[in-house]
Parts: structure tokens; sequence; C-alpha cells
């Protein structure tokens, strides 16, 4: 009977069951299983997962077919292949694990009768986030792991879970790991989880504004690394100028131990950081109600400050740069000592 | 190759995991290679039995590639895992470097091998055995989605045992190519066009559609520059190399000029180096129509690979005698050195730089005599083209009429005459044009290079001279107000 059905090309549903069944095996690891068996079932296991692949992304010769990714899409989700999936992929090889990152990947974007049920299995499984973040502390599986976690923070809940978890304490750390493909990989994510659903970053940096910036500044403005101080400024600058983060600014930019962080990046040698600081620096300046300790910083330094912007400018000329410049030049120049009320 | 996976992951293993991530651990031997802002280095990784490594240090603050794409390839390099593939064993940040650590490859780059011991290209069996291992590692690629774009013999790595490995993934200027200027560029070029080719990728590799076209281009453009690679290491040298760059790329997308089906019309005049296969194998990579070129896997069952030697050959006869990488890297230099002082020279002169470029010119079409090239075809029912090309004669009669003088005897049809006047032309044009962006630049105090930010430059060029006319527009006006303002003193004394 078997070898009759086995011409048959294998629908969606199918492939998907026997993936989950291969899974559940290699999981469980079957002890009196012989190793020959073993290996079969697990060169059957990476062919489906490859199969599993061709059909939502389609290869050279034809387009993936929308009802097929969604039948796929639905028996992926309808029980829980995605967690036997995760938890398994330390078993599978090389070339497997990445297919299954692709195929994890392709998931979070399918839409089965216009709605993301992806989002819709992750928010009751959101634990697996949990799995996925600890990815970064193992070499083998950070790529994969952190691959496949920068899709499900596509979906704003599973964003919002992991800003608020106990979990984004850790990032300042993994960014920093000596591995750069891994310190890299990790620095997307954080990015990424800082940036991309803005009223959920907004949120979350007010309610942790004390801690989330200390660290900020302690761990990578002030890192002895100039890959993280580097990365650190540029995102840094992203987070302050979004218009949706203007609370969070305001309280950034009163701040006199910020600036004089801020003012010591405009120090650097490295020209790249310079410029990324003076994108930050440009705001405490720009700030209407600068708080009398920052006016008197400012004063204090503004010969030095003045001369510093007298000759700075980007490779590139930047019109926009420029004005930013003189505007800082000009505010600087107007300054008055206060007095403290 | 699912197959494959379990041994490749141990191997894996034993490969990445005990390279250590700290830049105190290597010691550094010898350069062995130099891009625009990186570093290629011979080193020994003291830990691991002083076991020989390369390292190319990419200068982060230099390179001018946002640091998503670095993480990109880097994550690439990291995830690909094929025997004729580069891996890299581990990469770190050291200061404002990226160090990447990837195995040492004793013969260094074909384009170096060829420059140095082969100049009219290697044997017939070496390039196959060559190609074939390449087109293993593109069949690969090709198959994950991932795109090499810049296969050249400059990226094609032989070790010690004949071991044939694709290298740089574009994380920034090209591994282990250790000349810049020697070899095909001659020494007439100058320094603007060695950066451009430098700064571009490679134009005499790239593909019609990846020059013409800004909507992307696939897999099929990795088989083109595949062929092209063939006619290198066939030659000595790329095609279209006698042109700069830009003109190279200009030529491509021409539709006058078709290239494929070209090795059977000029087989008479070919000598008979090559095998029909290897010509039939090239024409099919250099098909105009990307959706025509073969794929990787596709090639490899080609008759031209059939019955291919494997390492122990190239060991044999391409390596055998070969000068060691870092001496190459030495020579190369010293003679980058040279055509760099020599090419200052030139541009404080400029009659002598006309020279070199008029010469330049004809030496070029004199490639028409060998077959096995990319050069100019001319189709039957081209003749409306021909007619153009007539008309846009007449403006530049002087300098068509002296390029043809020296043509003449060569020329082989009316046709062949008027569009090499054209060609003459539009080189004469281009170079005239190089040297007024030059002169620009100059003019401005600023080092850019010239070329391909030519139009930019004419652009900010004119920016610059409309907000001059505008400054002297408000100074006229703020002194014909001062006059009035006089007249009013006046006036009232």
């Amino acid at each position: 009977m078997k070898s009759l059905f086995k011409s048959k090309p294998r629908t969606p549903v199918d492939l998907v069951r026997q993936t989950r069944d291969l899974l559940i095996f290699a999981d469980l690891g079957a002890p009196d299983t012989k190793e020959s068996k073993r290996d079969e079932k697990m060169v059957e296991l990476s062919k489906l997962m490859r199969e599993l692949k061709q059909v939502l992304y389609g290869d050279s010769e034809s387009e993936p077919v929308a009802e097929a990714c969604a039948q796929l899409t639905q028996e992926f989700f309808r029980e829980d292949t995605l967690r036997i999936l995760i938890t398994c992929l330390p078993k599978l090889n090389l070339e497997t694990r990445k297919d299954a990152t692709q195929v994890v990947a392709n998931l979070q974007r399918q839409q089965v009768q216009s709605k993301l049920i992806a989002c819709d299995y992750l928010e009751k499984n959101i634990d697996l986030m949990d799995i996925l973040i600890a990815g970064y502390e193992n070499t083998e599986l950070a790529l994969h792991y952190g691959a496949m976690l920068r899709e499900c923070i596509r979906h704003q809940i599973v964003a919002k879970y992991v800003l608020e978890s106990e979990h984004m304490k850790k990032f300042f750390d993994f960014i920093q790991l000596p591995n750069f493909d891994i310190a890299s990989d990790a620095a997307a994510t954080f990015k990424e989880l800082l940036t991309r659903h803005k009223s959920t970053v907004a949120e979350f940096l007010s309610k942790n504004y004390d801690w989330f910036f200390a660290e900020y500044n302690s761990k990578l403005l002030e890192s002895t690394n100039y890959i993280t101080r580097r990365q650190a400024i540029k995102l840094l600058g992203d987070i302050l100028l979004d218009r949706s983060n203007s609370a969070v600014m305001t309280r950034y930019v009163s701040s006199r131990d910020n600036l004089r962080i801020l003012m010591n990046l405009l120090r650097e040698t490295s020209k790249s950081i310079q410029i990324e600081a003076f994108h930050v620096f440009k705001l405490f300046a720009a700030n209407q109600n600068k708080p009398p300790d920052i006016v008197s910083i400012l004063i204090t330094n503004r010969s030095k400050l003045l001369r510093l912007f007298a000759d700075f400018k980007p490779d590139k000329e930047d019109e926009q740069f420029e004005a930013d410049k003189a505007q800082v030049v000009k505010e600087i120049a107007a300054l008055e000592p206060k007095e403290r009320p | 190759m699912a197959c494959k996976g379990r041994e490749e992951d141990s191997l894996r293993k034993a490969m990445s995991d005990h390279y250590p991530l700290d830049s105190n651990c290597y010691q550094i031997l010898d350069e062995i290679g130099r891009g625009m802002s990186a570093v290629v280095y011979k080193a020994v990784c003291i830990p691991m039995e002083s076991s020989v490594v390369a390292i190319k240090a990419i200068d982060l603050e230099k390179s001018k590639m946002d640091f998503e794409n670095v993480r990109r390839e880097a994550k690439i390099m990291t995830l690909l895992c094929h025997p004729n593939i580069l891996r890299a064993h581990c990469s770190f940040t050291v200061k404002s470097s990226l160090w990447v650590v990837m195995p040492f490859m004793s013969g260094g780059s074909l384009q170096s091998i060829i420059a140095s011991s082969y100049p009219d290209g290697l044997p017939e069996p070496c390039i196959a055995a060559v190609l074939r291992e390449i087109l293993s590692a593109l069949s690969y690629l090709h198959d994950q989605g991932h795109l090499h774009r810049d296969i050249k013999a400059g990226n094609i790595l032989l070790d010690s045992n004949g071991v044939v490995k694709l290298a740089d993934f574009g994380v920034s200027a090209s591994v282990y190519e250790s000349s810049l200027s020697c070899g095909w560029a001659g020494s007439s070029s100058s320094m603007s066009r060695m950066l451009l080719t430098d700064v571009t990728g490679t134009p005499y590799w790239m593909a019609p559609e990846v020059i013409h076209s800004h909507t992307g281009y696939g897999i099929k453009a990795d088989i083109w520059s595949f062929g092209i690679t063939a006619l290198e290491l066939a030659h000595g040298r790329p095609p279209l190399s006698h042109l700069p760059p830009s003109k190279s790329m200009m030529m491509k997308i021409t539709k006058k000029f078709r290239f494929s089906d070209h090795y059977d019309k000029t087989k008479a005049s070919m000598s008979k180096r090559f095998s029909k296969s290897f010509k039939d194998m090239v024409g099919l990579c250099l098909d105009h129509d990307p959706s025509k070129r073969p794929t990787a896997e596709k090639l490899l069952k080609h008759s031209f690979f059939k019955n291919c030697k494997g390492p122990d050959f190239l060991v044999k006869n391409v390596l055998h005698g070969v000068p060691a990488v870092e001496q190459r890297f030495k020579g190369a230099e010293i003679h980058r050195l040279g055509s760099l002082s020599r090419s200052s020279e030139d541009d404080e002169d400029d009659e002598a730089d006309g020279q070199i470029v008029k010469h330049r010119r004809i030496s070029g079409w004199n490639f028409n005599e060998e077959g096995f090239e990319l050069d100019p075809v001319f189709p039957a029912d081209d003749a409306a083209a021909k007619q153009d090309v007539i008309e846009e004669e007449g403006d530049g009669e002087n300098e068509s009429g002296d390029a043809r003088g020296v043509e003449g005897g060569g020329g082989s049809g009316a046709a062949v005459t008027v569009l090499q006047t054209m060609l003459a032309l539009r080189d004469s044009l281009d170079d005239q044009r190089q040297r007024v962006g030059q002169i620009i630049a100059f003019l401005r105090g600023e080092q850019q290079p010239v070329g391909a930010t030519r139009e930019e430059q004419l652009m900010q060029e004119i920016a610059n001279l409309r907000m001059e006319v505008e400054n002297q527009r408000k100074k006229r006006c703020d002194l014909e107000m001062e006059i009035e303002f006089m007249k009013m003193q006046f006036s009232n004394e």
C-alpha cells in the first residue's frame, strides 16, 4: 500500500504532518532505533524541510502558490509544530537548520483568510521567545534562532513581550559578545525591538527610562569597544529623533550626565562616531527649555565647542548637516548664564 | 546535499570553534593583499600550534559600506559550508577594524598567479579543473539563494594542495587581489581609473543586465561573470580590459554588439588553442539574455567538464614554480607604486596624457585579430544602425579622420570602419569629458575620483555656479543700494 502512495506528490498538509512526525522522532530519539535507521529518518527530514521551503518560496522555475502556502501555514500552526521545530533545531544538520530558519521566517508573513495566524500562535506560545533569545548564548544556534527571533518580533505583541521581559537587559551583553557574527546579529535584533513598533517602543521607554538609559550610557555609549559605541550612538539618534519618542527625548536632553557623555563622543577620533554624536548633541543645544546646569556646561565649554564645529563636516557634503550645525553654533553663541532659581 | 550535512557539521565544528577571538593570539607575518579599506595578512595562530591563517582586516571607519551589509556578509560567510567556498574561521573586532580569520590559501588568487607566471593564460585542462570547482561552489551558492556578484580570477584561490576555493563575499575590496595595476590594466592606466575599478567592483566581469538595469538581477549574472572569468583564465586578462572600465560597461549595454555565437564565426581566424567544447561552454554563459544562460548545475554536465583533472594536476601544472604569494604581493606593490608616480606625472603633462590615450585607442582595436574574445560582431540587419552612425560622424571629422587613417589597412569593410570610427569618437569624447571632470575637480581643490561620479560632479558644478551667480547678484544689489545711499547723502549735503 505504502508504495502506491509514494509516487503521488505530497500535499502541503502531508508535508507538515510528516515533518512533525519525524521531528517528534528526532526529539525523543527512540533509544532502541538503529543508527542506520535513524540516519535514514534524518535524511528524510532534511528532504521534507527542503520541500516545505520550496512550497513557501517557490524555486527557479515556479512562483509559490498562495493556496498551497495557506494550507501549509494552517496545518503548521494547527498543532505545535513550531515548538517542536525550535526545540529540535540543535539536532538538525547545518543545511536543514538554514532551511528551517527560512521556513519559520516565511510563515510569520503568511496570511490565512487575511489573518496572520502565526501571530495568534505566538501569542499563546510566547515562551518560545525565551528559547530563541537564549540562543545568543549558544554559538552553534545563535544565528538561526536570531533570524527566527527577528521575524517573530515583526508582530507587535511579540515585540512588546520581549521588550518588557527580563531578556531586554541581556541584550546589552549580547551586543558585545566577542564573536562578531553573533554580536552584530544581536545588535540588529536590539535595533529592531527599539525602532519597529513606535507606540510600543515609546511606552516601553517612558516606563523603563531610568534603568534603560543608565545601561545604555554606561554599557554601550561608554563601552571600550569601537563598534559598540558606533552602533549605539547611531541607534540613540534614531530613537530620540523619532517623533513618537519626543517625551523621552525631552527627558534625555535635560540631563547633564547625558550631555557629558555626548560631549565625550564628540571628541572621539572616529569621524563616524563624531558625526552621529552631533545628531544627538544638537538636541541638547536646540532644547528651548534648557535646565540651568545644561546651560552652564555649554557656556563653560563654549569656545571649545565652537572651535570644534568650525571645521567639522562629514566627508560627503550634506546641506541638512550644515544647516543643523549653523543652528547649533547660533544657539551656543547666544547663550547667557541663567539665574539659578 | 542533505546527507552530507552531518559530516559538514563536524567539519565545521572542528574548523571554527577553536580559533580564538582575540587579536593577541595571532602573530602577523606578512601583508599579502590590499584593497580600498581592507588589508589581508598572512599570520599564525599561536595557541593553535602556530597554524597559518589569512586575516582580512577591514577598516570599518574607512569602509563606506553600511553596517547592515557588513553584518549580512559576515553571516553568509559563517553559514556557508562547501569544499569550494572559503569560509571564515571566525571574525571579531579589533579597535575600529573587523578581523576575519580565514584559512591561508598559499597559492593565492588565480589572477595573481596568471599575472606573475602565465601572462598569456593557463592551459585548457587547468582551466577546466579550476572552473569545475567554481561551478560546484556556484551551484551550492545559488541553491542557497545567494549571489556571489563578483566572480573573477582575483576571487578564486588555490591552496598548496591544489584545492580551489571561491572567496570574497563582498565584505569589501577583493581578498588576495594582489595587484591593482599590473596585469591587464597596463601601465597607462591612471590612478583615477584604478580607483574606479576598485570602488565599483569590477566592470569587466559585470553582466550587461547588472550595468544596465536598476531593477535587480538574478543568479544568471554570476553565470555571465563566470564566462568572463573563463576568458580571463584563457587569455590572461578579461575581455575589453584594454578599454577603461567605464567604456567596457558602455560597450556591453550597447545592443549593436553581440558577443554570443561569436566564437563559431571567428573560428577560422582563431588560433586552434582552445577546444570547441570550451568555446561552446563560454558562449552559453555569455548569452545576452540571462534566461538563456544555463544554470551552474547544468553547466557542470557540459562536455567541457568531462574527464576533468583533480587538485594534484593543478599542483603540478599551475602551482609548480610560481613564486610565493607574499613575494608576488611585494612585486605587485612595487609595480603599483611605480605606476602611481608615473601617472601623477601624467596629470601635470596634458599632452603626454593625450598621447597615451590615443595609443590605447588604436592598440585596443588591434585585439580584433584574436578570436575567443568579446569583440563586436555586426549582424547583417544592422543597416539602420549604420545610418545613424554615419550621421553622427559628421560632428567629429577631425578625430575620426585620424583614427581611420591608422585603422585603414586592417578594416574589413565599410561597416567596420564606420563603427570603429564612431567608437574612437566616443572614446575621445569620454576622455575629454574625463579631463573636464579632472579640471573641475582640480579647480575645486578636491581629490575626487573621476569617473562614475562625473555626472554628479557636473551637477555639483552647476549648483556651485548657480550659487556663485546668486552671490554676485546679491553683491551687486548691495553695491547698488550703497550707491543709492551715497547719492542720497551727497544730495543732502
